[in-house]
């Protein structure tokens, strides 16, 4: 059965393998599809937010007078009225109970919540939440990773780790501290190896934050029914949303419904706890249904990537083979943890990079600063660390007059290696990554380096992302009389083209054409439970689900064919049009086939599965786990690019960025989830970055901030599908989300070493710093 | 005040405040294919033609659009060449600034039957897709200018 389960061919539905069409693209061209915040609600009211003008501080007093003195106002709500209603449960997170929706007693970052009007309109709302006035008692800020860890300045008084994890527990009530988590990796005996090595090369890496901005902005509506919270949200997290906003008003599951349509992106941004708690606290409570749609402004400070601090040193023997690696990895996680722990192991101990490495040392530290609260963006903290072991890599390679691309050739993890964090490799092809992409942009032909101004270089990178293990997927495939289906799952397609995939797979299966499945948005009422959707993990794990439940729908049509043709199951098979007999080629079709198996026309057939990996749990001392995860994503990026020596510019001629996904069960959305994560990527390299003056975000708006623009593509960009077939993956398949991101930054930043034979170790790579490197460059 | 707006063809008749935004008047009337990504003008999301020039509806006073003929992408059809290139490329991914790309792009049609690749960039600089599917926003233009001359 297993092996049928996992059969990796397409079955011949022919749906596995082809690039259809994404769904519902039609009605998303012409901007009628509805997205979350175009699904009706009762009539709200509108929430507008005060926000802290600190970064630490305490409340003494907040005036509220004339905020509610403004016609239409209805309400105003402090973190005090909730907390007297709720205690300690209006503390929640994914990782630790850190967090108000509205400030208590102390306001921890710039922009935190501090009071919330309730009006009988947007306008009026935030109008009348401009009026609140707050009086503070200020408290030293911590500004950044290091003050964090050198000061005796403490963004909280003591841990809050959730209950919910064991391996938190220990964190509990811990004070005098701004660590709130440490994972650390240990492998034989780093500190020998990098002295014994005759070549080591180390360096300070920064990776700054930067926002999601995904355009479709956050908006969040609850109200209350009968006894129950319904609760409308841009959400790519439904089922845990669910289960927190259960927890924190003390309802059962059933009391709490969470639905979200079609997203327009995310990138990481919305998920945990983001407006739902909020909302859902303030219409529980006050038993008022609200709505709460975020200013662009407001995005800015309500999640960030993690700015990340690395110091790290790589070593090689003579032969050009890494034999050590260590690296401090400090991650930003601002007020409150969100999911920074999980972020700080999960991308520790990939920090020495898909090499051979057996002496590595990595201490990965999640540090708590009076900044906005830093969450999971598109690489899980993964890019922040790939930024330095690429360009470390890159150094020792140059150091030992090594072609870069050669020299990670023969160090990268290959099948049935052991990677440093002590897991077996499979279906990880890095080389054939770095091959593919190092082919595609030409990398031993012959480049005029200088031309004019300009100067010319050539760069790869590859990168490494373990995929969040143990999680859960479900999947109810219903099957109609008329030989349509509809699945119900709970993952959130918010542009990576899930509800396409996971119709190609039931189609696939059940031999149904294009357009014949439909996928049920998230309704935690409806669709079953899926851990999330995120970290690249739905095509593999929620894919599973939904194939196994189609394997399981065609096992009962064929039994039922058998019954009814009067011959063995074994005898039949599933094929175009319907099930046929072996031995009188005899076909019936599905129409007919359940027609005749409940006499009524309309009737449906449903089938579940369920999908669940296990892992080893990493020793708390070496970080070490014989299965840390259930699989791996394997990337690479070359680029060739110009930097004019005049004004600092960089101009990309080519990028190629290459995937291991497995199997590409759809090769046209493959395509775009690696080109589109190489363009982020790409403004991650030369100018996405929050600045902060003081605790206070002095470029949070649209005007300020800079994107990546259809002007800023490099000249040619090239996708490429490497596909190692994952033997348990559906049909092969893994995910996509993320690989194309992950080695964008240093490929660019290893072209630039190329063209000017500089190293910067800090993104982004703007115009300023790359003039300035060379100003200095010119001073040596 | 009550105005009367002009949108995709049909006349409606709306009450609103002397300050309203085009961008939220069109959202209270149905065109949920203007959004708003930034409120600064800055994104693109929420382009529509009045009188066949781009505006960003986010910075437009509906009061000033009166007597005007106001397009969003609803009203082009799903046979629009336009609409159908962008389906055809696959020139989307999570869709949510495509009817702002497309109403650049009808408007440069119109200026310019037969753009190249970079007048095409040129015209679509203000519009930002996250996702980046900017390589086939621009294929779907090229296309929409070669099966509208066919």
């Amino acid at each position: 059965m297993s092996s049928e389960v996992f059969s990796l061919e397409s079955q011949d539905g022919n749906a596995v393998g082809q690039s259809w069409k994404r769904t519902n693209s039609e009605s998303k061209v012409m901007g009628t599809f509805r997205y979350t915040a175009d699904l009706p609600v009762p009539k709200c009211l509108y929430l507008g937010v005060h926000r802290a003008n600190q970064p630490h501080a305490r409340i003494d007093g907040i005036e509220t007078e004339s905020a509610m003195a403004i016609p239409g106002v209805v309400k105003v709500i402090t973190g005090a009225d909730l907390y007297d209603a709720l205690g300690e449960n209006l503390f929640t997170g994914p990782a630790f109970s850190d967090q108000p929706p509205v400030a208590w007693q102390r306001v921890r970052y710039v922009g935190e919540p501090v009071a919330v009007v309730l009006a009988e309109d947007l306008a009026t709302a935030r109008a009348a939440a401009d009026e609140i006035y707050v009086e503070y008692e200020f408290i030293t800020p911590v500004l950044d990773v290091n003050a964090a860890l050198e000061g005796t300045d403490y963004v909280h008084d003591e841990l809050r780790p959730s209950a919910v994890f064991p391996d938190l527990r220990h964190l509990m009530g811990k004070r005098d501290t701004n660590v709130n988590y440490e994972y650390n990796l240990i492998r034989g005996d780093s500190e020998t190896a990098h002295q014994e090595a005759p070549v080591t090369v180390s360096g300070e890496f920064w990776t700054p934050p930067t926002s999601h901005v995904a355009i479709e902005n956050f908006s969040a509506s609850a109200w209350v029914e009968e006894n129950r919270l319904e609760l409308v949200s841009t959400t790519q997290t439904p089922s845990y949303v669910r289960q927190a906003i259960a927890t924190m008003l003390n309802l059962r599951l059933n009391q709490v419904r969470v639905r979200t349509l079609g997203l327009g992106g995310s990138f990481g941004s919305k998920m945990y706890d983001r407006l739902e708690p909020l909302v859902a606290a303030i219409a529980w409570t006050q038993k008022l249904p609200v709505r709460l749609e975020l200013t662009r402004e407001e995005a800015f400070v309500l999640t960030t990537r993690h700015g990340v601090a690395v110091s790290s040193r790589m070593s090689a023997d003579a032969n050009g083979n890494i034999v050590a690696a260590t690296a401090d990895v400090r991650y930003d996680t601002g007020a409150y943890a969100d999911i920074g722990p999980r972020i700080a192991a999960k991308s520790g101990m990939v920090a020495c990079g898909p090499y051979r490495i057996e002496n590595a040392k990595i201490k990965s530290r999640c540090i708590y600063t009076n900044k906005p609260s830093a969450g999971p963006f598109r690489g899980f903290g993964v890019p922040q660390v790939t930024w330095s072991h690429e360009s470390l890599v890159d150094d020792l390679a140059r150091d030992l007059g090594e072609d870069p691309a050669r020299f990670r050739r023969r160090n990268l993890l290959r099948e049935g290696d052991v990677s440093p964090v002590g897991t077996v490799m499979h279906s990880a092809d890095f080389i054939g990554c770095l091959d593919a992409v190092t082919e595609a942009i030409g990398w031993t032909d012959p480049l005029e380096k200088i031309e004019g101004s300009w100067k010319w270089g050539r760069g790869v990178a590859v990168g490494i992302k373990a995929v969040l293990t143990p999680t859960v997927s479900n999947a109810v495939l219903q099957l109609n009389q008329d030989a349509s289906a509809t699945l119900l799952i709970s993952t959130v397609d918010m542009g990576q083209g899930s509800d396409t995939i996971m119709a190609q797979i039931v189609a696939d299966v059940l031999f149904l054409g294009p357009d014949r499945v439909r996928v049920i948005n998230p309704d935690t009422d409806v669709t079953p439970y899926d851990t999330i959707t995120a970290g690249s993990r739905s095509t593999y794990h929620t894919g599973n689900a939904v194939k196994k439940a189609a394997e399981t729908m065609r096992d009962r049509l064929i039994e039922i064919a058998a019954k009814q043709m009067g011959v063995s199951a074994s005898d039949c098979k599933l094929a175009p049009g319907g099930v046929i007999s072996s031995s009188s080629q005899r076909l019936i079709s599905l129409e007919d086939l359940i027609l005749s198996q409940f006499g009524a026309a309309g009737t449906t057939m449903t089938a579940e599965a369920n999908f669940t990996t296990e892992w080893v749990p990493y020793d708390r001392t070496t970080g070490q786990s014989t299965k840390i995860t259930e699989h791996w994503f394997a990337g690479a990026a070359a680029a060739e690019l110009g930097v004019d020596t005049r004004t600092g510019r960089i101009r990309i001629r080519h990028l190629a960025v290459a995937g291991d996904v497995g199997r590409a069960i759809n090769p046209a959305l493959v395509n775009q989830q690696l080109l589109g994560g190489a363009i982020m990527g790409m403004g991650h390299a030369l100018f996405d970055e929050i600045v902060f003056d003081q605790g206070q975000i002095v470029n949070g708006t649209l005007l300020d901030y800079q994107l990546p623009s259809i002007k800023d593509m490099p000249e040619k960009l090239t996708p490429i599908i490497v596909e190692n077939p994952h033997r348990t993956g559906p049909f092969g398949a893994k995910g996509v989300g993320e690989t194309g991101l992950i080695p964008i930054a240093p490929a660019i930043a290893n072209a630039v070493r190329d063209a000017i034979g500089i190293r910067i170790t800090t993104l982004p790579l703007t115009p300023e710093k790359v003039l300035s490197a060379l100003a200095n460059q010119g001073n040596k | 005040m009550n105005l009367t707006l002009n949108i995709n063809g049909t006349v409606h008749s709306v009450y609103c405040a002397e300050g309203d935004l085009l961008l939220d008047v069109l959202r209270r009337l149905g065109f949920t294919s203007v959004r708003e990504g930034c409120g600064v003008g800055a994104c693109g999301s929420c382009t529509v033609l009045v009188d066949g020039h781009s505006v960003s509806s986010c910075l437009t006073l509906a009061s000033r659009c009166s007597g005007t003929e106001i397009r969003t992408s609803e009203g082009l059809g799903k046979d629009n060449p336009v609409v159908r290139a962008f389906v055809d490329e696959g020139a989307l991914q999570c869709g949510y600034c495509i009817p702002g790309f497309v109403m650049m792009a009808t408007e440069l049609l119109s200026e310019n039957p037969h753009p190249n690749e970079k007048e095409i960039a040129d015209h679509l600089e203000g519009n930002i897709c996250r996702c980046g599917t900017y390589r086939e926003i621009v294929k779907a233009v090229l296309l929409a200018s070669s099966s509208a001359s066919n």
